[in-house]
């Protein structure tokens, strides 16, 4: 279980006026601003939990991962994981958490993957036997045992992601840190990442908070979501609440029989059933109120010959989005 | 216990190992270039001062110190050289902050594991000097072997503790690049690994015996070729140790002070 209570970090940052000119007058005096990363944050997560922190570059994120890893000190506040302070470096605590950086190589980067695990398997007192049945389940879940033998440095990005996650749970974590873990990654680089780490989660139910800024990440694995902006929380709760309570409007989508003069009737379309958008396919997408979906769901059908409608929630992107530029007042 | 200092030993070398290429050129570069620049600059200081010794020196000695020091020094620089510094600017240091082992055991044992090729390096020009001059001007015994390890055991970890208080400067000055030439270079020069120490004025090396650097090269170089007593030999292991628990002291106190400061950068 994590447990967070007041936690505050603020960071000194040089501040250096731009140009030549600036960089003289910094080497004699230099001038400091205090930067507050995060904002007096309180926060529970469960075991087995699976969060995600979803807030635009600076919003706090890998900030408050790094203070729950035990990487750097906060300013104010509590934090416990699995009852130890992570700052204190207990090596109870430090074989019991892993931290995945999509940004940063952990493994040796001059030598093969399975020779970065061996040296995992001594530095966390893997047994042998253990050792050996998760490196085969772990590897062979993300389909990547031919390449544990060539060189890191050599491997292509998203086979390079593959054998980081495997050093990073190997010693079977009970809370695992994802910073970005799909960065970078193509389609189905990313597909299989997100799959692997769903089936791990449920079989080792570990706590997994996840920092991404890919949405299909967070819709795709997380039950819990965390909105940052400028180092507070703006939204903590369920990726289904977030829509019911924050989007005000449905997407009503059909396809527009070739057979009607489709400007003309986009012209018709009432205002107060939302708004409407034909692109050149005959494809009418309509942004509508929640209350009012019905309604224009039935004009379309009605006065524009349609041949498919379709109903959705809006792109939880966008709610989000819009989340994150309006703060607590959304 | 857990055996993972034996597996980051084996992994160090085996990492060497894979620059082959890297490995060899620097061997012989490294041995010609000091030859080379040895012999041109001292014939030239023997012939116009028109002697056959100087402070104890003859020319074939005097090659074979310039043949000798520069792995001396290398061997206690192993391969730590400027990794902490870059591991906190870069924020790579967050692994080992991660990792349940000690970030000092893990570094030094890389350290020795850089060193490892140094050390094999200077038995086989030892050797082959051996082998191949008429008249050695040293011999080499069990002995001599069993000083010059420990020896160069005790200053690879007292040139880690002083080096690593430069590199740890790194938690408040970012980049502190500089700082390492300069500890190298006191260290190469107040050592005697530029001049040797018998060419300083008697007044400067009452001064130098009181600082460690003494102890890091022309020490063991003396152990090579000349004889220690178990005496001086204790004594100059002593007053070494003494400095490196000073260093450790200090690096200790950085080292705490600094990781609050640090902030990961990079992830």
């Amino acid at each position: 279980m994590i447990k967070v209570e007041g936690l505050t970090k603020q960071f000194k940052v040089h501040k250096k006026t731009p140009g030549l000119k600036g960089s003289i007058s910094s080497l004699f005096n230099r001038e400091y601003i205090i930067k507050e990363a995060i904002k007096d944050i309180n926060l529970e997560i469960n075991q087995g939990e699976i969060l995600g922190l979803i807030g635009s570059n600076g919003a706090g994120k890998t900030t408050l991962t790094k203070i729950l890893s035990g990487i750097i000190h906060p300013t104010a506040g509590k934090v416990s994981v699995l009852g130890f302070d992570p700052w204190e470096r207990d090596n109870r605590y430090r074989k019991q958490m892993s931290l995945i950086m999509g940004q940063k190589a952990q493994l040796w980067w001059d030598l093969p993957a399975a020779d970065g695990f061996l040296l995992l398997k001594e530095i966390y007192q893997i047994p042998d036997t253990q050792f050996k049945q998760r490196l085969a389940y772990l590897s062979e879940s993300l389909g990547i045992e031919k390449e544990l033998n060539v060189q890191v440095r050599k491997l292509s990005l998203g086979e390079r992601m593959k054998v980081e996650l495997i050093a990073a749970l190997l010693h079977q974590p009970k809370v695992v840190f994802l910073d970005e873990p799909t960065i970078g990654l193509d389609l189905s680089a990313q597909k299989a990442v997100r799959r692997f780490i769903k089936e791990y989660r449920k079989e080792f139910n570990p706590i997994m908070i996840l920092t991404s800024h890919y949405m299909d990440d967070i819709e795709d694995l997380c039950d819990r979501i965390i909105i940052m902006k400028e180092g507070e929380f703006v939204y903590d709760g369920s990726i289904k609440q977030v829509q019911q309570e924050y989007a005000q409007s449905k997407l009503v989508t059909a396809q527009a029989s070739p057979n009607i003069n489709v400007s003309e009737e986009y012209r018709k379309f009432p205002k107060s059933l939302g708004e409407i958008e034909i692109n050149d396919n005959g494809k009418i997408t309509v942004r509508s109120p929640r209350e009012k979906v019905m309604e224009a769901a039935s004009y379309l059908i009605h006065y524009l010959k349609i041949e498919d409608l379709n109903i959705s929630e809006e792109d939880i992107g966008d709610v989000i989005e819009h989340i994150m530029s309006k703060g607590k007042e959304a | 216990m857990s055996s993972w200092p034996i597996h980051v030993f084996n992994m160090e070398l085996r990492r060497t190992l894979t620059y082959r290429a890297d490995f060899w050129v620097n061997f012989i570069g490294q041995t010609l270039f000091s030859i080379v620049i040895a012999y041109f600059l001292w014939s030239s200081i023997f012939e116009t001062l028109n002697v056959q010794t100087l402070n104890g020196f003859t020319m074939e000695r005097m090659i074979v110190y310039y043949l000798l020091v520069p792995l001396v020094f290398r061997i206690q620089q192993g391969q730590t050289i400027g990794s902490i510094s870059r591991e906190i600017y870069e924020g790579s240091l967050n692994k080992f902050l991660l990792y349940p082992i000690n970030f000092y055991g893990f570094k030094i044992i890389t350290h020795f594991a850089g060193a490892v090729f140094y050390y094999a390096q200077i038995f086989v020009i030892i050797g082959l000097y051996q082998v191949f001059a008429d008249n050695p001007i040293f011999e080499m015994s069990f002995l001599k072997l069993f000083y010059f390890t420990i020896a160069m055991l005790g200053i690879s970890i007292a040139y880690f503790c002083l080096n690593s208080l430069s590199e740890l400067v790194a938690f408040w000055a970012d980049y502190i690049w500089s700082l390492g030439v300069i500890i190298r270079f006191a260290v190469s020069f107040m050592g005697g690994a530029l001049i040797p120490l018998s060419f300083f004025p008697e007044w400067s090396m009452k001064i130098l015996n009181l600082t460690p650097f003494p102890y890091m090269i022309s020490f063991p170089m003396k152990i090579l070729l000349e004889e220690v007593a178990l005496k001086e030999f204790f004594l100059n292991m002593t007053i070494l140790a003494l400095w490196t628990l000073v260093f450790l002291f200090f690096s200790r106190v950085l080292w705490n002070k600094g990781r609050y400061r640090y902030t990961g950068v990079g992830i």
